[in-house]
């Protein structure tokens, strides 16, 4: 069966109200298009995930920031707000036009999915880009173009909005995720799931505990960034030392509260496996018994089938992630008492260069939990519901290929371009160009655009 | 619902079209605007603080079709694949000029970036045009072909462009200005070409629209019964706090920004 009789065939209109074709005795796809399918949305949503993850976590500490240049009036805080802040925009830019590829995936590559599970998925994704993300889009274009015009308080308020609205695009986009692992709040209708509670679909397990997990990585991968940065000036004796070694302490205070509530809400998850999704469960313990027997009884009830995912993504994932965990869990503890003594803040340059060794371990273990949750939960899409195979689009091999040489490109050259700009960002130091630059006075700029001078930012505004 | 559904996605849609179509035309016509740096990081500035406010619109356009409409827009998008390969390939590009151009040192680096933002402009309104060549053909899931594709695509370019250039008249001033301000001609009032060309582009989408079999293909009632309220209580907020930063950046711009 073809499944462009949804479609009507060329130039003829789709009657009103076309019977949906069930997917699961749909003709049997393309296993070259599944497979690049799948690497195509691997690499996006993994490089998205990314981004987003020092987004998230740096934004918050940026209104916090904000928040006490504000009412303290402190300048250097003000210059705190603006250098993290220069980085976080930098990053943050990235993960939004990485976003843009990932919303129009799901409809592009598997629109299987948004066939079947469409009412429920779909509402989700929609509130997610209209409530969340529109709200944050547009107050974050006020934060960044709105120093010195916006007044003070208007212009804190707005990076609050845009961090409140960021997790709450987190909290929507893992309800979206928490749906296709662990379905709940549905019923079967004709032609696929409807939805049947929604307050049962909002408080999924399976997606608040990935909020809060994701929500702690977040702020973790933003506390090892800032620690990093600030090890890196003060382990080359900048003469910013108070600024980096305020910032510093803020890294290090902020890594272990998080990294402590992301092994709460990570046990907690790995807890609910065993009920949620038993086969994850029992392949990335290497219980072979219990996985022979998850098998057959999935073989039972749902026809045959391999029902075991790939062991090595599934347990290679979950073991890299808790390995980052605990040399995480050491350089935690070490930090919150190193931090406070200030000789070792400012002289310790062993620590300094074990910090700077340190920025990609939270990234990592964020990946390999990612690819862990995800591949961990194969052959299906929506867990126990509909199985990838029977989601992906009815395309062309050579279009995918096409699409995925494309964004894989570009996902390559836009993660190297954010690396080479929070690098050299982050190396220059707080100086008075970019992000809340004044450009009310005229600036020696001459008529061949020469290069904003990286003089000192002059405390008082920001 | 579904009727409501459906003015929320085409409000969605046009709104896109009438504002991103602002930034993308300035974004096509870079280079015939501005002939130094200088003058083209002005020429940028004119939409600087609005096009990540404006980009939303179409985010939020694909949000509420895909929650509203999910079959449909499963099949629109996967039967167009290759019009949003190059349609979010152009927006990637071009926001990632934009986004970089300050950043970047050298005067390389930064042509790099003008270029990224021209092709980039130039790959979306193209795709744009593409697309809504099949959808008033009447074949709304396989790409056009053929000369009505190519025609259409260069027409919508050229509306867009047209857009970009009553924009820029609006926003910019200096050497900049006058070159877009001879281009339009200097009969009229500044705003008449931008109106015009804005209504053209919000009633594009409309007509193409028409191509899809929205009514027979909404969501589930429970779904839409909770969903179109929650954007519709969310979307005049969205517009008054997107009024307020125009007023906020209402004044032409002298200097470069933060881009």
């Amino acid at each position: 069966m073809d499944r462009r009789d949804h479609r009507g065939t060329a130039g003829v209109h789709p009657g009103p109200t076309p019977a949906p074709v069930p997917y699961a005795d749909a003709e049997r796809v393309n296993q070259d298009v599944l497979d690049l399918a799948r690497l195509q949305f691997a690499l996006t949503a993994g490089g998205h995930f990314l981004f987003v993850a020092l987004t998230l976590g740096l934004a918050t500490v940026v209104a916090v920031l904000q928040t006490r240049a504000t009412l303290g009036r402190n300048p250097l805080h003000a210059r705190m707000v603006r250098f993290w802040g220069q980085l976080y925009v930098i990053n943050c830019a990235v993960g939004i036009v990485t976003g843009l590829v990932m919303e129009f995936q799901f409809g592009m590559a598997w629109s299987g999915l948004t066939h079947e599970a469409g009412n429920v998925l779909g509402a989700s994704l929609a509130v997610e880009t209209v409530v969340a993300f529109f709200v944050e889009s547009t107050f974050l274009g006020l934060w960044i173009f709105g120093w010195h015009r916006l007044n003070r308080w208007a212009h804190l308020a707005a990076i609050w909005i845009v961090v409140l609205t960021a997790y709450l695009s987190a909290y929507w986009i893992l309800v979206s995720n928490g749906f296709l692992n662990h379905p709940v709040g549905h019923r079967s209708g004709d032609g696929g799931l409807v939805l049947d509670d929604p307050v049962a679909v909002l408080t999924n397990p399976s997606a608040l505990l990935a909020f809060g997990h994701v929500l702690a990585g977040a702020l973790l991968t933003a506390g090892f960034f800032m620690a990093g940065v600030s090890a890196y000036h003060l382990f080359r004796r900048s003469p910013e030392w108070e600024f980096f070694g305020r910032s510093l302490r803020i890294g290090v205070f902020l890594s272990a509260p998080a990294l402590m509530a992301a092994a709460v809400f990570g046990g907690l998850q790995l807890g609910a496996l065993a009920t949620f999704q038993p086969m994850k469960s029992a392949v990335f313990s290497g219980k072979a018994a219990e996985t022979a027997r998850l098998q057959a009884e999935m073989t039972e009830r749902f026809g045959p089938g391999d029902y075991v995912p790939s062991e090595a993504w599934t347990r290679g994932g979950g073991l890299v992630m808790l390995i980052c965990f605990a040399l995480m869990m050491y350089l935690c503890f070490a930090g919150v008492i190193l931090a406070c003594f200030k000789t070792a803040v400012f002289r310790f340059r062993l620590w300094h260069a074990v910090l700077m060794a340190a920025v990609p371990l939270p990234y990592l273990a964020m990946i390999s939990g990612w690819v862990f949750r995800e591949a961990g939960r194969q052959p299906w899409v929506v867990y126990g519901l509909l199985k990838t195979e029977d989601a992906v689009s009815d395309l062309s091999p050579g279009a995918m290929r096409l699409s995925l040489t494309v964004f894989t490109t570009l996902f390559v050259l836009l993660a190297v371009l954010n690396a080479r700009l929070l690098t050299r960002h982050a190396r220059r130091g707080p100086v008075d160009s970019g992000l809340g630059h004044d450009e009310r006075p005229a600036t020696g700029d001459g008529p061949g655009g020469a290069p904003d001078p990286a003089d000192a930012l002059p405390a008082p505004r920001y | 619902m579904e009727t409501l559904a459906i003015a929320l996605l085409a409000f969605f849609t046009a709104g896109w079209f009438v504002l991103a179509g602002a930034d993308v035309g300035t974004g096509m016509l870079v280079p015939w605007l501005g002939r130094n740096d200088r003058e083209r990081r002005l020429v940028l500035a004119s939409f600087a603080p609005f096009f990540l406010g404006n980009e939303v619109w179409l985010v939020a356009a694909a949000g509420a079709f895909v929650g509203c409409f999910p079959a449909l827009e499963g099949d629109l998008l996967s039967g167009q694949f290759p019009v949003f390969v190059a349609l979010l390939t152009g927006w990637v590009v071009r926001d990632t000029g934009l986004w970089s151009r300050g950043r970047g040192a050298g005067p390389r680096r930064r042509a790099g970036c003008d270029a990224a933002v021209v092709c980039g402009s130039w790959t979306v309104a193209l795709s744009w045009g593409w697309l809504l060549a099949a959808l008033l053909t009447g074949r709304p899931y396989a790409p056009a072909t053929g000369p009505t594709a190519v025609l259409a695509a260069l027409a919508v370019a050229a509306l867009f462009a047209a857009h970009g250039l009553g924009f820029a008249v609006l926003r910019l001033t200096g050497p900049p200005y006058e070159r877009a301000r001879r281009l339009v001609g200097r009969t009229g009032h500044p705003w008449q070409s931008f109106a015009l060309t804005g209504v053209l582009l919000a009633g594009l989408p409309l007509w193409a629209g028409t191509a899809l079999p929205l009514a027979g293909r909404a969501a589930d009632p429970a779904t839409l019964a909770l969903l179109v309220p929650a954007l519709l209580v969310v979307t005049p907020l969205l517009v008054a706090v997107q009024a307020w930063t125009w007023y906020a950046f209402r004044h032409r711009v002298t200097r470069p920004s933060y881009l």
